[in-house]
């Protein structure tokens, strides 16, 4: 195994941490992209509009349940024959922002939830709009109340991630560079145990980092 | 759905330059909206891809029966390594929470373990490794292990914070009437664990059916699976991958609404 390992390192290391980066890359973007469209759609879900609550809520439904592999193959595979052509790579961001604003957008609003109404009325005593109510009062609250199931989110999109593997990306992200090198060479497990390793420890990390924000921004009710 | 307290509050009805703005504001969206429908429904048409070459298929009681058999594929799976998960989760559940050190040392592991590894990967060493051995596995276990294997790691969380979310007065109670820890949590702890994480269960049906879709890395026949099959037949890629996409929605929609519908009804928040 020692001999495996070393090997291992020096043919893939450098492969390895270029893939990893691609991993980690496609997942901040994908998790960036979907906790600003998801903070838009909360707070179209939100107004006082009628049907462009009822829009968001289709679109909440629909990305939740579908699964990633579904979205990703309709984008890479089905889109051109409509004449929208997207790069891989962009596909896989797209396909997982689409999915994490979906579940962005819930937790916001259960985080707005936790928010008493007498709040609201207040702010609306005091004259405040839609727009300024929303916006200094209820997303701040509502975001500071739901760190946790955000930092859960995160990692579950670094995890996902690995959906890149399934199209042929310019640049392999990490489970497609193991599923390759185990097509050439028969260096198994060890490949599997480091992949899984740096995705475990990504979480880990990720859940370290968010417990400390927690602490400092969380409202505890 | 239903609206909360704050919702209603953030809806409180305007003045009638509020209510006419918010009127405005309603025509406005509705028309783009529509807009924005029709441009997709033209786009479609544009490329061909309304045509009734891409469409006949649906009608025909093979291609039906195929995806049908995909479908069933795709329970199979589903509830295959959903039952796996429910015993094994129990099973990692009660190893860490296990009064001995080791053993819960290696439960917590091995749980952080299962639950950060993406579910892909442990299908590409499922496909790849065992064969590297001269072992072979067939395509349903390819998907179910590794599927089981994420639930399982979940379910023991999820049963874990049901023990914890069983009022402490139970427990002493049943200590008082000198119940061993045992028969304390076989007849006091676990019958209302159980009734407490159901809903949490059903809601998360949802990510089984979804990671059993990995099953078309293997070419396990399942619902995609079959679906490129068809696609490969027939040519018609848009309208095959549409149909399929909007099935899983409204299956994994109807089993989050049935864990709502329990959650409601026993009035049991979902755990995450």
């Amino acid at each position: 195994m020692g001999a495996d390992l070393s090997h291992l390192l020096n043919a893939y290391g450098t492969q390895f941490l270029s893939s990893y980066w691609v991993s980690l890359r496609i997942a901040l973007l994908a998790f960036a992209g979907g906790f600003l469209l998801g903070t838009l759609l909360t707070v179209a879900r939100v107004s006082p509009i009628p049907p462009l609550r009822g829009a968001v809520n289709v679109y909440v439904e629909t990305f939740r349940n579908a699964p990633v592999l579904c979205v990703l193959i309709f984008i890479v595979y089905a889109l051109p024959d409509l004449g929208v052509v997207i790069d891989y790579e962009p596909s896989v961001i797209i396909a997982l922002i689409l999915v994490s604003s979906a579940f962005a957008c819930d937790n916001l609003r259960t985080g707005i939830n936790t928010i008493d109404a007498g709040q609201i009325e207040a702010a609306r005593a005091l004259g405040m709009g839609f727009g300024p109510i929303v916006s200094s009062i209820v997303l701040p609250q509502a975001f500071r109340s739901v760190i946790q199931p955000m930092v859960t989110l995160f990692i579950s999109v670094v995890i996902s991630s690995s959906a890149g593997s399934l199209v042929p990306l310019a640049h392999k992200e990490l489970t497609g560079l193991v599923a390759e090198i185990n097509n050439h060479e028969a260096l198994g497990i060890l490949t599997f145990l480091i992949a899984s390793l740096l995705y475990v420890c990504t979480g880990l990390v990720i859940a370290f980092f968010g417990r400390k924000v927690e602490r400092r921004l969380a409202i505890w009710r | 759905m239903a609206m909360t307290r704050t919702e209603r509050a953030l809806f409180e009805i305007g003045g009638p330059k509020t209510r006419r703005r918010i009127l405005i504001g309603t025509i406005i969206s509705a028309v783009l909206l529509a807009v924005l429908l029709a441009w997709v429904i033209y786009r479609f048409y544009e490329k061909g891809q309304l045509d009734y070459r891409y469409w006949y298929f649906f009608a025909q009681s093979n291609v039906l029966a195929f995806l049908g058999a995909g479908l069933l594929g795709t329970m199979r799976a589903a509830l295959g390594a959903g039952a796996i998960a429910l015993v094994v989760g129990m099973f990692l559940m009660l190893c860490r929470t296990s009064s001995i050190k080791p053993l819960s040392w290696i439960a917590t592991t091995l749980i952080e373990f299962l639950r950060g590894t993406p579910t892909l990967l442990f299908i590409y060493f499922l496909f790849l490794v065992p064969a590297q051995f001269g072992v072979h596995m067939s395509t349903y276990w390819m998907v179910v292990i590794p599927t089981s294997a994420y639930a399982s790691a979940v379910l023991a969380e999820v049963y874990r914070a049901g023990v914890a979310a069983v009022p402490s007065g139970q427990k002493e109670a049943g200590i008082s009437l000198g119940l061993s820890d045992s028969q304390n949590f076989r007849f006091i702890v676990m019958p209302q664990m159980l009734r407490i994480v159901t809903p949490t269960l059903v809601a998360q049906l949802v990510v089984v059916v979804k990671d059993t879709t990995f099953g078309y890395v293997v070419t396990y026949p399942e619902l995609m699976v079959n679906a490129k099959v068809v696609i490969a037949n027939f040519s018609s890629l848009v309208p095959v991958y549409l149909v399929v996409a909007i099935i899983y929605v409204l299956i994994n929609y109807a089993i989050s609404q049935c864990a709502n519908w329990l959650s409601h009804r026993n009035s049991i928040d979902i755990l995450v």
